[in-house]
């Protein structure tokens, strides 16, 4: 989520951040695993977060907010393949969801829109339309704290009842609750003059 | 502009079952409230209004526009407010929410951002402008859902139960705000009494029809009276 500031990454326009983010996350992602892999990628976003003016603490923000997903990921790998080999997989997802976080705490959501949406223009020719697609992707960031919420309102209904918490009566509501909640965000659309 | 809301032997059906019948309405007071029962109608009312629901049979013309057939043009004359913010929250901050209000109507960047601060500031959401819109209270949701209308300069603005998810104080402010402050012609849909006999003329309905029409005070008593 953006950060206001005025830091160099804030004042790079969305376009040229975009396509050297994906250019990162493609080197890094395809790279032979080494530890100079490693402490490049590391000093990469350590520099990334310090030319935001964000600082070190919005790091340690973005780390932690990524603690489970590097459990996740993590433990599996370490059991079938080795800890040294699950470390380089797990550092390389890490480093790119950091860098891609950088995109979208320097950039307003809206220029991010503009950028995609140019950079989608070409697809007109095949009838896509670029500037929904752009809304789209900005509406899934809206929307993705909604949804957690949802999932936070049904655990505490199930738990209020005494209910434990099962995979399929949790699924079922939430999925109610996330197709009622897009049927409102269609008619918010359209009321605002979006078709 | 014309400011007549006038409805033509209009009825809905929703899977061959009627929601609204054979409604014949002329209005063109400024403050209207529309009241009724869960179920009575008042929404799908509410919502020819702007053409979210188009009629089965008859005809709506709102300010002179037929919402049917020209949706475009009804959605640049008339605003609505729904009844839960959070569904109305379309872009992740409350400046880009309030900005995309104003996308493709060929304003530059310079004009749309003086407009929203401008808009924010009458809100009292200055402070709040790269917040996550998320992250607001109900209240303050539902004064961003309200800001992001109103900077379309609406001719009409259709609140659905504006106030039915928030608390005493919040309800005071955004009634406030719709009832005294906003010069714009309203029709509000509320299970609030309060609010209702603040408006100009009460319309209710009942099971699809529309059965009382007048002073709000009077309309409200009526309701109240069968209530009990």
């Amino acid at each position: 989520m953006y950060r206001p500031g005025g830091g160099l990454l804030h004042r790079t326009p969305a376009g040229p951040k975009l396509l050297t983010v994906m250019a990162l996350a493609l080197a890094i992602s395809l790279a032979p695993a080494s530890p100079w892999l490693l402490a490049g990628a590391a000093a990469l976003v350590l520099g990334g977060y310090l030319l935001t003016g964000l600082g070190l603490p919005e790091l340690g923000r973005q780390l932690w907010g990524l603690r489970w997903l590097v459990l996740v990921m993590l433990v599996p790998q370490a059991v079938f393949l080795s800890l040294p080999a699950a470390a380089v997989n797990v550092t390389r997802v890490v480093v790119v969801v950091l860098l891609a976080a950088l995109v979208t705490l320097t950039t307003r959501t809206e220029d991010l829109i503009d950028a995609i949406a140019r950079a989608l223009g070409p697809l007109r020719r095949f009838r896509v339309n670029p500037n929904r697609i752009a809304l789209m992707l900005s509406m899934t960031i809206t929307t993705v704290p909604v949804i957690a919420g949802f999932a936070t309102q049904v655990r505490e209904a199930q738990r209020a009842r005494g209910v434990p918490v099962q995979p399929l009566a949790f699924v079922v509501p939430l999925l109610v609750m996330a197709l009622k909640h897009s049927d409102d965000l269609a008619d918010a659309l359209t009321a605002r003059g979006i078709d | 502009m014309s400011t007549d809301l006038h409805f033509e032997n209009v009825s809905v059906e929703f899977a061959g079952r009627a929601v609204l019948r054979d409604l014949s309405l002329k209005l063109d007071e400024r403050r209207i409230a529309v009241i009724g029962s869960n179920g009575s109608g008042k929404s799908t009312f509410a919502r020819m209004l702007n053409g979210l629901v188009t009629p089965t049979r008859g005809e709506v013309r709102v300010h002179g526009i037929d919402p049917a057939r020209q949706p475009k043009q009804v959605r640049r004359r008339v605003g609505f407010v729904f009844s839960n913010p959070d569904a109305q929250i379309i872009m992740p901050t409350v400046a880009e929410d309030v900005a995309f209000s104003l996308r493709g109507q060929g304003l530059s960047r310079t004009e749309i951002q003086a407009r929203v601060t401008a808009a924010l500031d009458r809100f009292g959401l200055t402070e709040h402008a790269d917040a996550p819109a998320q992250t607001l209270s109900g209240g303050q949701k539902q004064l961003l859902a309200l800001c992001a209308v109103l900077i379309r300069e609406p001719g009409l603005v259709v609140a659905d139960e504006p106030t039915a998810y928030l608390d005493a104080a919040n309800s005071r402010r955004i009634a406030r705000f719709l009832l005294d402050e906003m010069p714009q012609q309203l029709v509000i849909v509320t299970h609030d009494p309060r609010l209702a006999v603040r408006c100009d003329v009460a319309l209710r309905f009942e099971e699809g029809v529309l059965v009382d029409r007048g002073d709000p005070a009077a309309v409200v008593a009526r309701y109240e009276e069968e209530q009990l």
